[in-house]
Order: C-alpha cells, then structure tokens, then sequence
C-alpha cells in the first residue's frame, strides 16, 4: 500500500487513471469517522480518472493512514494535504472533498492560490458543528451517529460481524481517544469575506435532503466564481450518488 | 496456480489477522456476506490484484461501472471470470 510521509503522518493513498501532458491533477478528500478514501476510490474518482489522473488518499486518523491522536482541525487537515502534495510532488492540482474534506480542501485553495487550479465541494459544512449529522458525534455518541446514516451506509455497521465489529472499533477510537471532537467543536465558521476572496472556479454540490443544503447556497452567492449543483441525496452525497457526482466533477474540471 | 488460487491467497493476506473462515474459499464466495470485506480492505486487494496480474487488468474502473448493489452482492468467481477475460 502506498503511503507517503507528509507532516508527520503516514498517509495512505491510490493513484488512478494517467496524467495526460499538461492535464492538472485532481486530489480527492474524504470526510471524517466513517468514511476512507474507498468512497472516492470505488465512487467518482474512476470516473474522473477515464480522462485525467485521480489521487485519493486518507485522512490522518482514518483508512490506511496512521493513527493520530490529534490534529482533527481543517488547519492541519490543510497541512497534511499541502505536505502530501509536496512530497508527490504535484505543483499545481484540483482539488475536490466531501464534507470536512471539502472544507480541508477550500482552506488549501485560499492559502495557496498558486497551486490550486479549481476546488469541488462536495457537501462542505459550515461551520461543521452545525450540522445536524454531527450532533452524535459532538455528543461522542457512535449510536447516535449511526442512525443519521442512510440505510447502505448503516449496513456496514450493524451487522454484529467482522466488519461491522472493525468499523464500530475504529469509530469508538476516533471519538473517545483522539482530539477529534474537540477539534470539531471548536471549529469555526469562515466569515463572508474570506469566502468572497475564493480566487479557484468552484463547483457546488449539495444534496436536497441533507441539513447543510443552505450551506450550499451562502456558497454559491459569495463565491466569486462559483455554480451550485442540488442533486436528490443526503449529506453523505459522494458515496450515494457517486456516478452522477464523478460525471459532474469531470465536466466541471474539463470544461 | 489457477486464478483462484491466487485470489484466495491476496484475500488472506489483505483480512490478515482476522483471518477466521473456516471454510476454503470458493468461486461462490461473496465478498460481503462471506468474508465480510470492508471497502477499505477492497481497495487494498484491487491494489495487490493490480501488482500480481497487471496493469491490463484494470479492476477500479471494471468496479466503478458497477452499481452499488452488484457491487456488493459480487462472488470470487465474479473477479476470477473478469481476470481471465482480461488475460485471455
């Protein structure tokens, strides 16, 4: 499995697809506890990888890559994303994320404009401690997180079998013996300014039913240069409508 | 070594520790009922699949023209049928 030191950590991640001469490399973030870079990998990233190079990788904590006790904010997720791309090399990328990795991902493309061609957020909450999903988790409660989750994803958890017992382990740690929920609460929200000041062609996406759809709207009014798609799904909108989602990021990226 | 031998021996290897079937692995067997793969521990099979037989096996993109449902419901002998057709 490849992983490559990046401020710190060890972090898992998956090439797909070529890089084409000249093409600009597309890095895919996950969101936070239950989620790894499988659901980019098996979901839209192979449909951006038919025609340019994907790179998918853990989140610190998360997948493959190691277990930090901290550094749960989107500060050092930037810095663990920024530390990865100089280690891979990549000069100049897009970048798309689902939820907390969305955020990971705007916060790169503000600080770093210069390498940054164009950013999809894909259900990126603001603040993250609004969002009705992460009530469970600010309470620490995986009970209660899980039964936010939509029926497919749920599955995975409560099947009282090898999978859902590795699943339901990985969630308790996260939760209880890392910063994680600290982290999360005191996560701020990003004033209207500084999103005014969002230089990338940004792609929106929001799911209808999910509880930070308005989100999705304050973005597309003060992103300079932003377009905001609603597809019909919840907030875990990457993995439930993937294909549509990969289609959407490819137009976006080639266009 | 036939196909399925080889696979059988990269699925072991990715489950590791948590190796606990008792049963040997067939073309019948279900990557989610039976062996409980999480999809993190798939993208690590796709990748060992990938190195053992090649880069004309292109598994992710085969994988991602599936939809969730066929995905899950996948048997060894699913991915043994596709590498041999890959090879052949």
């Amino acid at each position: 499995m490849p992983h490559v030191a990046a401020n710190d950590q060890e972090l898992h991640f998956q090439l797909l697809g070529e890089r084409g001469e000249g093409d600009t490399p597309c890095v895919f973030a996950h969101g936070l506890l239950i989620d790894n870079l499988s659901s980019w990998y098996f979901g839209a990233a192979p449909v951006v990888a038919t025609a340019r190079e994907a790179i998918c990788y853990d989140l610190r904590g998360h997948g493959l890559s190691s277990h930090a006790a901290e550094g749960y904010d989107v500060a050092t997720g930037a810095a663990d994303l920024v530390a990865l791309l100089d280690a891979l090399e990549l000069n100049e990328v897009d970048l798309a994320g689902q939820s907390f990795g969305a955020l990971i991902a705007l916060r790169v493309a503000l600080d770093h404009p210069d390498r940054v061609r164009r950013i999809v957020l894909c259900e990126a909450p603001l603040p993250p401690s609004r969002l009705e999903e992460m009530a469970g988790v600010l309470r620490a409660d995986p009970g209660e997180l899980l039964a936010m989750l939509p029926d497919s994803l749920q599955e995975a958890f409560t099947s009282g079998k090898r999978r859902a017992l590795k699943a339901a382990r990985r969630l308790e740690r996260l939760l209880t013996e890392t910063s994680l929920v600290a982290d999360l609460q005191a996560e701020g929200d990003l004033p209207d300014e500084v999103l005014q000041g969002v230089k990338q062609q940004t792609l929106l996406l929001y799911g209808e039913a999910s509880s930070c759809r308005g989100v999705g709207d304050r973005l597309a009014e003060l992103i300079p240069n932003a377009r905001l798609e609603a597809l019909d799904g919840g907030h875990y909108l990457a993995a439930e409508r993937a294909k549509d989602v990969g289609a959407l990021i490819l137009e976006f990226l080639d266009g | 070594m036939t196909t399925l031998t080889t696979i059988s021996g990269l699925i072991q290897e990715v489950i590791g520790e948590d190796w606990d079937l008792e049963e040997e692995i067939t073309l019948e067997t279900t990557f989610s009922e039976d062996l409980e793969l999480e999809s993190i521990e798939f993208v690590a099979l796709a990748e060992k699949m990938q190195n053992t037989f090649g880069d004309d096996v292109d598994f992710v993109n085969w994988l991602s023209e599936k939809e969730l449902d066929e995905v899950i419901d996948l048997k060894v002998g699913d991915v043994v049928e596709f590498i041999d057709a890959c090879r052949t």
